[in-house]
């Protein structure tokens, strides 16, 4: 898929965000089920929201960190960080570390009550476990597998007469349609930054102005996108409605209940030590 | 040749109408309900990344408000799971939050719209949503004990560092100490801080994308709806063949003349029929009444069901390549929509339309051509006894064009079925068994006169020639440094001289596009320069004017006169200046305040360029200027560009996969090809 912004700064080159494309190549996480992805990220989402603590950070960043060499992602693939979010990342630091707190560490004389720092060091990496979670996915799930998978996960959910199918071909389609709607966006702005700045008095008049641009914007993105959705109605009553949205749709096979497997000890031992010690 | 969309749902919309509640989605709703989850995620995604768009994330409500207001709950809700799905894909657990709340707030915003309720009701409405979000977030968080603990703890540490600094400067201690004390109070009652948050962001975000929305609809008002084929509800055998028709009309509901002027023709099994006529003749109306609508008038017998998809019944391939393919992968896109346990030999089908091989690439990587063929092979894969392939290269570069009529040429030995090819292009009639003409009906012809070509205002450009465009060295990297790093220009150099006529050639992925964007300064370079009159592009955007492929998106405002002033820079009101740069692209002033969505797709064109030449550039850029266009109207634009650079000696650079018809508008041609000139 596209990477969003094709202009770049010519005195430092910086890694853009590429959305929704596997890094090239196959591994054993590539060929992994999209299911046993999305119920691993999700079960450890849904432990470290019950159990933040360092051990099951720990376990599952592990988890992460192994995964992403199995993958062979290279470094390449994380965007580059902006400095101000390291900025911010500092700054937060110095202030948590400020803050004092239990436990006490000694560097050589000086005593530093680090307890503040470790509280915001945690929270800090619970939300970059989280976030590296989802990157993994997009970083090795083929797109085309994720709403078949979704619709066999759903399953279940069709006792409560939940429209899973439907739901799994909105989305298959919307991953479809997702690249022509972020080329769509490229090229509203591109148009915009052609057009010549309009002069304006004071702050409130570009406030103003600022506000009716973006119903512009998106007035022309969502015209363009109901002339798609016309023509892609068209297209699937050309072909007698909704059915198949796979040729051949992958199951769980060894390595995934192996994965499974994995995941779940993950979840018992952080659970019974958290329990047990905190 | 289309009929007007309805701007509210009861004017007799036929989404609402065909769409019994408790059912599962029509293709039309559900492919309102795609496109508008994958733009919302769009935009959700783009708000984080872009720098100007930040407030963008505001109006994620709004294609769920549209949802929310044209269609039922039940769209509402798949759209909502699809945008937070993708959302989640991207950027995790918070994306997916976000979108889910864009989408509950949407689409309440929606739904007291179609209930034709005001602002006031919005208020009130959000303040209970407020209410009940809150209490979600609440309810989670204490549940998640130490979620909740670890979060506060850590906000606690960071505002303590804060208030043991400040303390440290005698003028800020009472102060810091006093805001240590109001925040160690709004933790201790953080579920009323949480509350009102709530309450606050959720009346914040409901009135502005009720604002928004309204704006919007109000835009969206006289779009035309370009739907056109419905499901038909068949209790018949499916036997769409032989089908004859006996002087059968069509005529839209409301229209004021007949789309299809009374026609007797039988399609009989095994043939293969091309129908050929201008635009307005009514070829994508017989394309619907073989597809299964009713004539007006006349009538048509088949022996059975019409079976538009089914096994052994009727398929048509359309006529845009990208909304053609529905499966992100080749071969799901054969079986797309089959009902389940069908398999068909996907192999083989691949193979008959010439794409052996590719089963599992990526459908967004294929060229125009090798999507129509994809479509044609999932058309194939349902065994129809008729195929109706309406204007199926139109959007089609030459090359993939003649490898769609080969495929095209046989099809009618090898399986057994009746093959209707609509095209606008008599040569590719020729493959067909006969043809029918179809003739314009009178009245249907050019609604807007168009005035006469601008007289030369201009002395013919001077010959001393000044380089205006100058490319040394010119390469291009997309994601330069990343695993998906991707060359798209290499080393590319030349000169654009004032006044010069230059035509760039490439097929799909030669990188002509990213070479107008280097020129218009929208992409800067990873290697080599561009310049433009003797500066880097990317220093002066907006010298070089470019009018991309997609017109309508380059048409930001919603009437032409607020466009052209917009896009050239002057006040509105001026209403002279409006008329003259009209005029410069034979365009009457009376389009001045015209809707741009009631444009035909040539006037589309004409008022983007009539914008970007009021600017006086330095250079036109025009991206595949031709595509999409009929016949004539691809005539009458050559002419103008032609005449322009002749008299005002305007310098015009045309990027395009077609060389034909542009010899006298770009008398020089560079070939591109993967990124190389040769």
């Amino acid at each position: 898929m596209t990477s969003l912004l094709g202009r770049r700064r010519p005195s430092r080159q910086r890694r853009p965000v590429v959305l929704l494309r596997p890094v090239p190549g196959t591994s054993v996480i590539h060929r992994l089920w999209a299911g046993t992805k999305l119920i691993v990220v999700f079960v450890f989402s849904v432990l470290l929201a019950f159990y933040p603590g360092w051990i099951p950070i720990a376990l599952t960043a592990g988890a992460v960190l192994i995964a992403a060499r199995l993958a062979h992602i290279p470094r390449g693939a994380l965007p580059t960080i902006p400095r101000w979010l390291w900025l911010l990342l500092l700054l937060g630091m110095v202030t948590a570390t400020l803050g004092g707190g239990d436990p006490v560490l000694q560097v050589w004389s000086a005593e530093v009550q680090i307890g503040g720092l470790l509280k915001f060091l945690r929270f800090t990496a619970l939300s970059i476990v989280l976030l590296g979670m989802g990157a993994m996915v997009s970083w090795t799930t083929n797109v085309a597998d994720v709403a078949p998978a979704v619709a066999t996960l759903g399953r279940p959910f069709k006792a409560f007469r939940v429209p899973v199918d439907d739901w799994a071909v909105a989305l298959a389609l919307a991953l479809r349609s997702f690249p022509m709607m972020l080329d769509e966006f490229r090229l509203l702005y591109a148009a915009r930054r052609l057009r010549p700045r309009p002069v304006l008095p004071d702050a409130r008049a570009r406030r103003r102005r600022w506000l009716i641009e973006m119903v512009d914007l998106l007035a022309a993105g969502i015209t363009v996108a109901l002339r798609r959705a016309d023509e892609m109605g068209d297209a699937i009553t050309a072909r007698g409605g909704t059915g198949q949205i796979a040729a051949a749709p992958a199951r769980p096979v060894a390595r995934d209940w192996v994965v499974l497997g994995i995941c779940a000890a993950v979840c018992v031992v952080s659970v019974f030590v958290e329990i047990r010690y905190f | 040749m289309t009929s007007t969309r309805p701007g509210a749902p009861s004017r007799n919309s036929p989404d609402m109408a065909s769409a019994p509640t408790g059912r599962s989605l029509t293709p039309v709703e559900m492919a309102q309900a795609a496109v508008m989850a994958a733009l919302a995620a769009a935009l959700a995604i783009v708000s984080v990344v872009v720098p100007f768009a930040g407030g963008l994330s505001l109006l994620v409500t709004v294609p769920m408000g549209l949802l929310g207001y044209r269609y039922r709950l039940r769209v509402l809700l798949a759209a909502a799971f699809a945008a937070a799905t993708v959302s989640f894909l991207i950027a995790g657990i918070s994306g997916f939050m976000v979108v889910l709340n864009c989408a509950y707030v949407g689409g309440l915003t929606g739904i007291i719209k179609r209930r034709g309720r005001g602002t006031p009701t919005v208020l009130a409405v959000s303040v209970l949503a407020g209410v009940l979000n809150g209490l979600m977030v609440i309810g989670a968080l204490m549940v998640l004990v130490r979620l909740r603990t670890l979060t506060f703890e850590a906000m606690t540490a960071n505002f303590d560092g804060v208030v043991t600094a400040m303390s440290k400067f005698e003028p800020f201690r009472q102060g810091a100490q006093d805001a240590r004390a109001v925040f160690g109070l709004a933790l201790q009652y953080w579920p009323v801080l949480l509350m009102t948050y709530s309450i606050f962001t959720i009346m914040l975000v409901s009135l502005v994308g009720w604002w928004a929305l309204s704006r919007v609809l109000d835009r969206l008002r006289g779009i035309p709806d370009v739907h056109k084929l419905t499901t038909l509800t068949e209790s018949a055998p499916v036997a769409p063949v032989p089908v004859r028709l006996t002087d059968a009309r069509f005529r839209y509901p409301g229209a004021d003349h007949d789309a299809l002027r009374p026609l007797t023709l039988t399609v009989e099994a095994g043939e293969h029929i091309a129908v050929t006529g201008a635009n307005g003749s009514g070829k994508t109306t017989l394309m619907l009444l073989l597809a299964g609508r009713q004539p007006t008038s006349g009538s048509i017998e088949r022996p059975g069901a019409v079976g538009l998809g089914r096994l052994g019944g009727t398929a048509v391939v359309m006529q845009h390549p990208e909304t053609q393919v529905l499966g992100s992968r080749v071969a799901d896109d054969v079986v797309w929509g089959m009902p389940p346990g069908t398999h068909p030999d996907i192999d083989r089908l691949l193979d008959e339309v010439g794409l052996s091989g590719m089963a599992e690439r990526d459908t967004g990587g294929l060229s125009g051509g090798e999507l129509q063929r994809l479509a044609v092979a999932a058309a194939l894969a349902r065994r129809p006894a008729l195929l109706i392939a309406d204007e199926i290269t139109s959007m089609v570069d030459q090359r993939g064009r003649e490898s769609l009529l080969a495929v095209l040429s046989g099809l009618t030995e090898r399986h057994r079925m009746a093959l209707v090819q609509i095209t606008h292009y008599d040569n590719e009639a020729r493959i067909a068994d006969r043809t029918l003409a179809l003739s314009a009906s009178s009245d249907n012809m050019v609604m807007v006169a168009q005035a006469a070509p601008p007289a030369p205002s201009v002395e013919p450009a001077a010959v001393g020639r000044t380089p205006v465009l100058e490319l040394r060295g010119v390469g291009h990297e997309y994601a330069h440094d990343t695993p998906w790093a991707n060359t798209a220009l290499t080393d590319v150099s030349f000169t654009v001289n004032s006044g010069d006529g230059v035509l760039i050639h490439g097929g799909n992925g030669s990188g002509k596009s990213t070479l107008a964007w280097i020129m218009a300064g929208l992409t800067t370079p990873t290697t080599g320069s561009c310049l433009v009159g003797g500066r880097p592009s990317h220093e002066c955007v907006g010298e070089v004017a470019v009018a991309f492929q997609a017109a309508r998106l380059q048409l930001l405002r919603a009437r032409v006169d607020l466009e052209i002033a917009s896009a050239a820079g002057f006040p509105p009101s001026d209403i002279r200046r409006v008329v003259a740069a009209l005029a410069a692209v034979g365009l009457d002033g009376s389009l001045a305040r015209r809707r741009v969505d009631q444009l035909s797709g040539g006037q589309m064109r004409r008022v983007v360029i009539a914008g970007l030449l009021a600017r006086r550039p330095k250079a036109l850029i025009l991206d595949e200027p031709l595509a999409g266009l009929d016949a004539d109207s691809q005539r009458g634009l050559l002419r103008l560009l032609t005449d322009l650079r002749r008299n005002t000696g305007l310098t015009i650079v045309v990027i395009s996969h077609d060389f034909v018809g542009l010899e006298e508008l770009c008398p020089r041609t560079l070939h591109l090809n993967r990124g190389v000139l040769s």
